[in-house]
């Protein structure tokens, strides 16, 4: 679990020299945040904590990452708190959520407060653009940062570690080294996001975006990386593995295109969540059975 | 030859796995004599391996406080042959598997795990007694072909049997998996695998015409033969390893061993490896499984280990059935992977434990 939490640290410092103190606020609370509330849980449900796994500043930080870095305290506080709430100890210990946790807290949020969930309306402060809310507005001529470098080094809005893409792309390539995590799931989402998005491009390529757009914008990179290989709640066999990513990679394009939200990655994996259990009934049959 | 270099112990404890015992405490056995009947048709009998008085009798073990005494009378095995001579051997303490007619006849020469040697050794140096043990089982079962699968860079090997080379890499040398390499199919009719210390054991039946009372085990990367019985404890001391509180002995390979008893518990025929780990952290843990997939993936069998033992965990041995746990062949592949450290195939030997146990209890044939 330390792997994890070491692997989301590039992006961590990206986002403080990109969006200075904030973004340190923001991280801090929703971490501190989901730990107090874990330990609270523990107390309250009579079980022996396990908060020395990291787990729970694993969660604080993924639902930090995913948040503007103006959001209210109250904002944080709460979604961090649901998305250990609901996300994790409802299931019992580790492993039984069928949900990627810090997805439920964001989803939360981004429904009961969606103005101040909205990245491009509470970061008028900044110079940077939020390349996707000017893909969904106002179509492809609209956005202003064509450059693919500073996409890669995150000079964009979106969740406020989510689109530190060289960080993520680099603590991502980690965990695979380190066979924290398979690649197979990153590869079918990359794979799922690059099929739908080159399909829509060649369709017309004055309205749709180029895979290369989708893949270097929003949370698309920390979405393949960190949020869809969360274990409990992705299937475990290598074929389903695939078409799980496949299926979460296509569901980003799809919300992206006819969505009404500008970031299809939360909503893409939660709804490829809810697929995991019939994945998984797709397995070979044990050794000798005929 | 490896010579035995065990002292003779002053007690040996012999471990019963569904055997009846036979004798009672206080009584006088003769070396050979038979203590217990097997209950499963494809176990052997178990004998004293040395004379003695009987000083202790629990459904898992016999002791016997060794003393000066008489052998019995070895047996003759002329003209028999096929399930008369099948039976025999059993009696005298094979095990052997039930299996008729037989087509294809595996002896299986790969030391599974990890620093094993036995089967090794065996080959290197007790060829004639494995070339009179071989002899034995193919007039035994009467196959239509004999295979022994071996290590590519195997010493010697059998004379008249076909050879087909297993690969290194664990689990390949396990019974299932070399049966699959062997006749190509997973669940082959007709077919039976039979270890190599099986083999020496049957050789040493016919060329003594006594029951089984020495096998080989591994201790420290070398293949020793001991009297079966033998106090692990005693072993271990003879190596001049000393064995400190909360050390585990591990009879088996670092993969599928279990740990023994006590000190006092007997060499068995199926210990094939003796080693002590001293290791203060425990290498598995009481926890819950958090979803990884790690063990599903690695798999040999295509189970699902994790819910299988999370299954066994509470105790839900139908459910465990339905998964196929029958199926798994303990390599144990799935604990080594596993990183919450759960005790993977200790689950599933609960399990199968059960569910055999249940059979036993409904009166089914297992």
């Amino acid at each position: 679990m330390l792997n994890i939490l070491v692997a989301m640290l590039p992006a961590a410092v990206m986002a403080y020299t990109t969006f200075g103190m904030s973004a340190v606020r923001v991280m801090v609370l929703s971490m501190a945040t989901a730990v107090l509330t874990e330990l609270a849980c523990d107390y309250f449900m009579d079980r022996k904590s396990d908060i020395h796994d990291f787990n729970a500043f694993i969660v604080g930080l993924g639902f930090a990452f995913l948040l503007p870095a103006s959001a209210p305290w109250w904002l944080v506080v709460t979604g961090s708190a649901s998305s250990i709430v609901l996300g994790k100890m409802m299931f019992g210990p580790l492993g039984g959520s069928p949900f990627c946790a810090p997805l439920v807290g964001w989803a939360i949020c981004r429904i009961s407060w969606p103005a101040f969930m909205d990245i491009d309306a509470s970061m008028l402060g900044t110079d940077l653009t939020y390349p996707l809310a000017q893909l969904k507005n106002f179509g492809l001529d609209a956005i202003q940062i064509t450059d693919t470098k500073m996409l890669f080094l995150g000079k964009q809005l979106g969740g406020l570690g989510a689109v530190q893409i060289a960080g993520v792309l680099l603590g991502g390539m980690f965990l695979v080294m380190r066979k924290h995590i398979s690649s197979i799931i990153p590869v079918g989402v990359l794979a799922g996001v690059c099929i739908m998005a080159g399909l829509f491009n060649m369709m017309d390529p004055t309205t749709y975006a180029t895979p290369g757009f989708h893949l270097l914008t929003g949370s698309t990179m920390f979405g393949a990386f960190f949020l869809a290989t969360d274990g409990p709640s992705s299937p475990n066999r290598q074929i389903p593995m695939l078409l799980f990513g496949l299926l979460a990679g296509a569901l980003i394009v799809i919300i992206r295109t006819y969505g009404i939200y500008p970031d299809g990655v939360p909503f893409a994996i939660l709804l490829a969540n809810l697929f995991t259990p019939a994945l998984e009934r797709m397995r070979p049959k044990p050794f000798g059975v005929r | 030859m490896n010579i035995q270099t065990i002292q003779n112990p002053t007690q040996v404890e012999m471990t019963l796995t569904r055997h009846c015992p036979l004798v009672t405490c206080g009584q006088d056995v003769k070396r050979g004599e038979r203590i217990a009947t097997s209950n499963a048709p494809d176990k052997g009998d178990i004998h004293a391996p040395f004379p003695g008085k009987v000083a202790h009798v629990d459904p898992y073990r016999i002791r016997i406080d060794v003393k000066e005494g008489e052998t019995i009378e070895p047996l003759s095995f002329n003209r028999i042959h096929g399930n008369e001579l099948q039976n025999h051997l059993r009696e005298l303490g094979a095990d052997l598997p039930t299996c008729e007619p037989v087509d294809t006849l595996i002896i299986n020469a790969v030391d599974a795990e990890q620093g094993i040697v036995t089967r090794r050794d065996l080959l290197a140096n007790c060829h004639d007694t494995l070339e009179i043990g071989a002899k034995a089982l193919v007039e035994a079962y009467n196959p239509a072909s004999t295979t022994i699968a071996m290590l590519k860079d195997s010493s010697k090997k059998l004379d008249g049997l076909s050879v087909t080379i297993i690969s290194e890499q664990y689990p390949a040398g396990l019974d299932p998996l070399v049966i699959k390499a062997v006749t190509d199919s997973e669940v082959p009719e007709n077919t039976i695998v039979i270890g190599l210390e099986t083999v020496f054991h049957v050789g040493r039946i016919m060329e003594t015409g006594l029951p089984i009372m020495e096998t080989m085990v591994t201790v420290e990367d070398k293949g020793r033969i001991v009297p079966l019985g033998t106090p692990v404890g005693e072993i271990i001391n003879e190596t001049g390893e000393i064995i400190h509180d909360r050390d585990r002995i591990i009879l088996g390979g670092p993969m599928r061993g279990t740990a023994a008893a006590s000190p006092g518990q007997g060499v068995d025929r199926t210990t094939c490896a003796i080693a002590v780990v001293s290791n203060p952290a425990p290498v598995a843990k009481d926890t819950a499984c958090v979803g990884c997939g790690e063990c599903v993936r690695h798999c040999p069998a295509r189970l699902d280990p994790a819910m299988i033992t999370s299954y066994s965990e509470f105790g839900m041995y139908d459910k465990a059935a339905a998964e196929h746990v029958d199926i798994c062949f303990e390599c144990g592949l799935c604990g080594f992977f596993c990183i919450a450290r759960r005790p993977m195939l200790q689950y599933i030997r609960l399990a199968k434990s059960e569910l055999a146990q249940a059979a036993a209890l409904s009166g089914e044939e297992n």
